[in-house]
């Protein structure tokens, strides 16, 4: 079943229920004059344990890539000491067919500023950062804007209605990245708020304890925070009358995918663009009944589910469904971001591996050589293959290394090198004969590969 | 690529007298920046952007003077600058150019919009034109796959790029 009403996108004119092209900035007046800030105010009237409650009870799992439920990442925080705490909102958003957080900046910012104000009062924090990557010049300006009009509406600063949280008001601004993948991932993302190098930390301590400034913070993705404020004001069941839910019989400590989400589409489709539905879709739908069909009239050929990083789904995997256990159950590494890209059957994989294999590569932070090194040499690898000077030992070569690095082999600190075990090796072995075909038999015998 | 390191070994750095980073943006800077942070380090990014602004590039004096200003050694300002792309440790054109190279423009046909614009200047990519106008370089994605092609020219977005109207668009820049 479709979604039945826009809820991220409710003020964001989206197909079927609205033109993109009468997509415009919603200020301060027009947010309250359709229902904003309620879930604030609602919030505010309860104890902040009873928010973490409510929002554990939701469900909701974080929309920035790993989809941990929020509301167990809110209650990992100690006990207050009257020290200040901190809120980094993850807006550097620059994984390879992600861009549904820049709509929500770019349209409705103050969705984005009611969960971080929601998420401060729950959490006692009294300090937000959007960390906002640097490439996102315009966005940056409509979210200091937005900034501005909350702090003088009293959402934040002196005065706010939030109240003082440990005897501070509390402040939000935004920070500027300048242009580096790694400064998403979450440690990174502290390192470089700190002014230094964005060289992911090794965990523990995990951020909830030590985090920015060695102080405990809250690290949420933007969509996962704009998603709180209806939450808190629709409430519990009407979130999860939405999304894929838990199957029949299966134990409530099974995670599940409740409640709508941002699609962003893009490649070879007539309609690229961001889209809302219910988690669960399959990529058949999407691209039929929200993307006008393949670009050209074309066939499809596969799909990256959710970003670069989660690998890709096969021809045969047209009709997965976008929820949480699309690694499980089409063996990809998650849904990611559902940053969706689609590929025709002109696709040359070789070409599509090598560039994802660049983009690994260039944006390795160099801390760890399975990473720095590996990707690298996955790169060059790619290329000759590409050219057709490789060999099917190169092939070999490729899978071995790619499955060699990452922080779930434990060969790393920090998730990108999962990416890049991830894309390579789904592409290499779904795809096998795109890359059989432009290789030589290789005329050394290899020895066989122990373990 | 982060994590190349620049053979500082026996370099000379060029000085002016005139400083970068002037009392009248220093005072901009403690008002509205030094506040929201509880140390001064954390302010090396806005700090930095604050200076490659105003001149285009980050001279090793600015970052020198940055550092005085933000209480922490030259090379933690260097550091830091040298690990993100978009801060110019060379001075560039008027207008850099970043073209996405990512997969989802790369298959919306970002090839086409190299070759184009490489053609129009006369330049390979990473290069600036003679001129000084143009400095044309290589972005990895730009948070805007649904409309690839696209570039990012300074601070402005340009979106499903054409070979003719990405040469319409830089000839109308001034
Ligand atoms: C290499 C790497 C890059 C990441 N980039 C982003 C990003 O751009 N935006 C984001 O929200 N999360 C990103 N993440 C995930 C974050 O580490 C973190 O899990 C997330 O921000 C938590 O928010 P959530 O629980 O609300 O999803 C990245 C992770 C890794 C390993
Ligand atoms: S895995 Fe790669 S990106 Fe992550 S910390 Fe190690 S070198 Fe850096
Ligand atoms: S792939 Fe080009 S903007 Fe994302």
């Amino acid at each position: 079943m479709p979604l039945n009403q826009p809820v991220l996108t409710k003020r964001i004119p989206t197909p079927p229920w609205g033109d993109p092209r009468d997509r415009k900035t919603v200020s301060y007046e027009q947010f309250v004059a359709t229902g904003g800030y309620v879930g604030l105010k609602k919030a505010l009237a309860m104890e902040p344990k009873a928010v973490i409650d409510l929002i554990k009870a939701s469900e909701l799992r974080g929309r920035g890539g790993a989809g941990f439920p929020a509301g167990m990442k809110w209650s990992f925080l100690p006990p207050e000491d009257g020290k200040p705490r901190y809120l980094a909102v993850n807006a550097d958003e620059s994984e390879p067919g992600t861009f549904k957080d820049r709509m929500l900046i770019d349209f409705d910012p103050h969705l984005l500023l009611e969960g971080i104000a929601i998420c401060m009062h729950a959490c006692r924090l009294d300090v937000a950062y959007i960390y906002i990557r640097g490439e996102y010049h315009q966005q940056a300006v409509t979210l200091n804007n937005a900034v501005k009009e909350a702090y003088a509406n009293g959402i934040f600063g002196e005065n706010s209605i939030l109240g003082r949280i440990a005897d501070r008001w509390p402040q939000c601004h935004v920070h500027r990245g300048a242009g580096a993948y790694i400064c998403g991932e979450e440690t990174g993302l502290l390192e470089s708020l700190e002014g230094k190098r964005g060289w992911p930390r090794i965990k523990p301590p995990f951020p909830a304890v030590a985090g920015a400034f060695g102080r405990p913070t809250i690290i949420n993705n933007v969509e996962t925070l704009a998603m709180c404020g209806p939450i808190l004001d629709f409430g519990v069941d009407w979130f999860k009358s939405m999304g894929k839910g838990r199957g029949e019989n299966v134990p409530p400590s099974v995670p599940a995918s409740f409640g709508p989400k941002l699609i962003g589409v893009s490649g070879h489709i007539n309609r690229p663009g961001v889209y809302e539905e219910n988690l669960g879709v399959s990529v058949k739908t999407m691209i039929e009944d929200y993307c006008g069909g393949m670009w050209k009239g074309k066939k499809f050929k596969a799909a990256v589910p959710g970003g670069i990083s989660m690998g890709v789904l096969g021809t045969a995997e047209y009709e997965a469904e976008l929820d949480f256990d699309i690694g499980k159950k089409y063996s990809c590494l998650g849904l990611g971001t559902a940053g969706v890209i689609v590929m025709d059957e002109d696709t040359n994989m070789v070409s599509v591996a090598r560039n994802i294999a660049r983009f690994f590569a260039h944006e390795s932070c160099g801390q760890c050589t399975p990473c720095r090194e590996g990707s690298g040499w996955i790169y060059q690898l790619l290329c000759r293959i590409e050219a057709g000077d490789g060999t099917t030992r190169d092939l070999d070569l490729l899978l071995e290394l790619a499955g060699s690095m990452g922080a779930m082999p434990g060969t790393t600190i920090c998730g990108l090198a999962d990416g890049t075990n991830w894309a390579v090796r789904t592409i290499v072995n779904k795809f096998w004969d795109d890359f059989e075909k432009v290789c030589k038999k290789s005329n050394t015998i290899s020895l066989p590969v122990v373990g | 690529m982060a994590w190349i390191m620049k053979n500082s070994a026996g370099m000379t750095v060029p000085r002016r007298t005139e400083p970068y980073l002037d009392d009248e943006l220093k005072a901009k800077l403690e008002a509205e920046v030094m506040p929201r942070y509880p140390t001064r380090q954390a302010a090396t990014l806005p700090v930095l952007h604050a200076l490659q602004d105003k001149h285009g590039w980050l001279p090793f004096q600015a970052m020198e003077e940055a550092s005085a200003f933000l209480g922490t050694k030259p090379s933690e300002v260097a550091d830091t600058a040298s690990f993100y792309e978009m801060f110019h440790l060379q001075p560039k054109g008027k207008y850099v150019i970043w073209v996405c190279q990512s997969i989802s423009c790369e298959l919306r046909g970002e090839h086409d919009i190299v070759k184009a614009i490489e053609k129009k200047l006369g330049v390979e990519t990473g290069q600036t034109t003679p001129d000084g106008k143009f400095s044309l370089m290589h972005a990895e994605c730009l948070g805007s796959c649904g409309s690839g092609p696209c570039a990012l020219v300074n601070d402005k977005l340009f979106e499903d790029l054409t070979p003719a109207n990405i040469q319409q668009a830089l000839d109308s820049l001034p």
